[in-house]
């Protein structure tokens, strides 16, 4: 007994000979960890606030819009998920603008970055697995209102099959848009390691860029210089999602939406940007690593 | 736990080197941080010598592949640094010289979440955090922010993260830097510990030999880059144990002094206010003799002795003498 209790009380040091994860389960374990810091889980009481104020921001609208719809028993929903989306684009850039630096600055400007990369996950898979947090983080944050939406569309007995084509669409849509919009602020957030100068470069880069673009686009819709618009289209997140909603007919309208072509360029534009952000972050992450 | 030992020196053999280089080469453009080191380092505690700028962050960069080698290759633990990094840092720890530590975590939920990114699980990261956390001294404040730790609690949180997962090698990059004199003693007592009652291997660096000195089995002195000396602690002492003689009065005693300690066969230079004696020739090797050389010469040369002592070994003599001889 008293040789047990010996034991337990021992201050020796014990080694650990029990299992250790792959790497594939530490990145799992790295991306849960990501996504709940996005949101403040896990962190002090103070990060919860502002995104859950901006998703309440973000939701509301969707609570109103299902409130009417229930009961008033309007024949269909007044905007369309993707349109809602679109319409509270303002809330969902400000969430991605304040929210990229958590993942993208952190580790880099307090150089615990050397800490992970000198652990087994190398610096891509530390980057892209950052990159999956932001995303789902946005997935998640224009879901709650998108799927509340659709609930309440189901609730008030309107057309399931109307309702589920134009749910896929504005899922689609906002993958794309999601995977995008996370590889551009959080590159912008890995360079500005100052948290005001990194949301203050993703602000300029979401809302700014896309309030030009569609100045642009009105402008030479006026004009009948339609062309410029569409190419100018190509210049913003926001602008190749409302584009894409148009010409997939997803509810969206813009001044100029593109041709089924230019659709094409739109996708490959929103694929191509994403890739060379998230190659970007690995080179950057590869880089302070090894300072 | 006999189990455990069993395994870690089937893995580590005594006589099996931990880390062994061969012509490894790092060129920054015109920097050449290190320059053709074929080093083998044992288990134990190794120290890494070397002023500022000799190339010991690079060389345990290059070991952990963080950094690429420009030529040369390595090995740690058995694995090929180029080919098998990623198991490496499966089984290393690091403790970086700089600060590493987000301000607005706890030292507690730090060093779990770097336990789980080596791929403890979250149970295992837990206990394991709690256990480093006070092996390391940190144990009340371990609930506290890390932005709000002196210098000395952040470089033990450093240490935990480092040890967390129970590596068989640790990197300990200047452990010592920013201390107070107690706090150094107690981080080098620590150091030691790892390497021996813990049974980590450990390579630690610093610019003092003579802190390294007290803990190491095993001390490599880098210079600019080179290999200046690589050798066990023990040897290292007795091959640096010069003497050091003061006369009182200025340069011109101090001088006149080392000129006739040189006609009596000494090889002897100055240091500072002193005259360095390098170990005797053969025939003064005799206990005692050199000391009754010195004195002799000092009477006869009506020279007041103020200090005649063993030097306790200086990094500056290593260099001189390591200059010499290469
Ligand atoms: N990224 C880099 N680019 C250019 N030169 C570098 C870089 N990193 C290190 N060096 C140079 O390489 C040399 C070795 O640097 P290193 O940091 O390895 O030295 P050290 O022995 O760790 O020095 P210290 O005691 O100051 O930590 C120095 O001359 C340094 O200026
Ligand atoms: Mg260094």
């Amino acid at each position: 007994m008293s040789e047990r209790s010996g034991v337990i009380h021992d201050l020796g040091y014990r080694r650990y000979d029990g299992p250790r994860d792959g790497t594939a389960t530490i990145a799992r374990t790295l991306y849960v960890t990501g996504l709940r810091h996005t949101y403040g889980l896990g962190r002090s009481g103070k990060s919860k606030i502002l995104p859950f104020i901006l998703l309440a921001m973000a939701t509301l609208p969707a609570a109103i819009v299902v409130g009417v719809v229930v009961l008033t028993g309007l024949g269909s929903l007044p905007v369309t998920y993707a349109d809602y989306t679109n319409q509270v684009q303002l809330v969902i850039s400000l969430f991605a603008a304040a929210q990229a630096p958590v993942l993208f600055s952190r580790d880099l400007r307090h150089r615990s970055i050397v800490l992970y990369l000198a652990r087994p996950l190398s610096s891509s898979v530390f980057a892209v697995t950052r990159w999956l947090s932001l995303t789902t983080s946005l997935l998640f944050f224009m879901w709650v209102p998108t799927f509340l939406l659709f609930a309440g569309a189901l609730l008030a007995g309107l057309d399931k099959s109307d309702q589920l084509e134009g749910l896929l669409k504005a899922v689609v849509l906002q993958l794309l848009l999601a995977a995008l919009v996370a590889g551009v602020t959080g590159l912008i957030s890995s360079v500005s390691l100052r948290r005001g100068f990194a949301v203050v470069g993703s602000v300029v880069a979401l809302i700014v860029v896309s309030g030009v673009v569609t100045s642009v686009q009105a402008i030479t819709n006026a004009q009948d210089a339609d062309g410029i618009g569409v190419a100018a289209g190509l210049l913003s997140p926001w602008s190749i999602f409302s584009g894409l909603a148009d010409a997939w007919h997803a509810g969206v309208v813009t001044f100029t939406p593109p041709g089924s072509a230019w659709a094409l360029a739109y996708v490959l534009v929103a694929v191509v940007l994403t890739a060379l952000c998230v190659l970007g972050l690995v080179a950057r992450f590869r880089k302070v690593g090894s300072r | 736990m006999a189990g455990v030992t069993g395994e870690l020196t089937g893995l580590l053999p005594t006589n099996q080197s931990v880390i062994t280089t061969a012509g490894l080469t790092k060129h920054y453009g015109s920097v050449h941080a290190l320059t053709d080191l074929t080093v083998d380092v044992g288990p134990g505690v190794t120290g890494l010598v070397g002023a500022n700028g000799a190339g010991k962050s690079t060389l345990i960069k290059i070991l952990l592949g963080l950094l690429e080698p420009t030529s040369g290759s390595a090995s740690v633990l058995g694995h090929d640094i180029e080919h098998a990094s990623q198991e490496i840092r499966r089984l290393v720890g690091y403790m970086p010289e700089h600060d590493c530590l987000p301000p607005d975590v706890s030292a507690s939920d730090f060093v779990v979440h770097m336990a789980r990114m080596s791929g403890l699980g979250a149970a295992p990261a837990r206990e394991r955090a709690a256990d480093v956390l006070r092996h390391v001294g940190l144990d009340e404040e371990r609930y506290r922010p890390m932005g709000g730790y002196s210098t000395g609690m952040k470089q033990r949180a450093k240490l935990a993260q480092a040890l967390v997962h129970d590596p068989h090698l640790v990197f300990l990059d200047e452990p010592t830097n920013g201390l107070d004199p107690a706090a150094r003693t107690d981080m080098l007592r620590l150091v030691q510990r790892i390497g021996s009652d813990f049974g980590i291997a450990v390579l630690v660096t610093s610019h003092l030999l003579g802190e390294l000195e007290q803990v190491s089995n095993h001390v490599i002195v880098l210079d600019g880059g080179r290999l200046l000396r690589s050798s066990a602690t023990t040897d290292f002492l007795r091959r640096t144990g010069n003497l050091l003689v003061e006369v009182v009065g200025t340069e011109t005693e101090r001088d006149r002094l080392g000129e006739a300690l040189a006609q009596r066969g000494l090889t002897c230079r100055p240091r500072g206010s002193m005259v360095a004696v390098d170990p005797p020739p053969p025939e003064l090797a005799e206990a005692g003799a050199v000391h009754d050389v010195i004195r002799d010469v000092t009477a006869e040369l009506g020279l007041g002795l103020m200090r005649l002592e063993p030097d306790h070994g200086h990094l500056e003599d290593v260099f001189l003498e390591g200059g010499a001889h290469v």
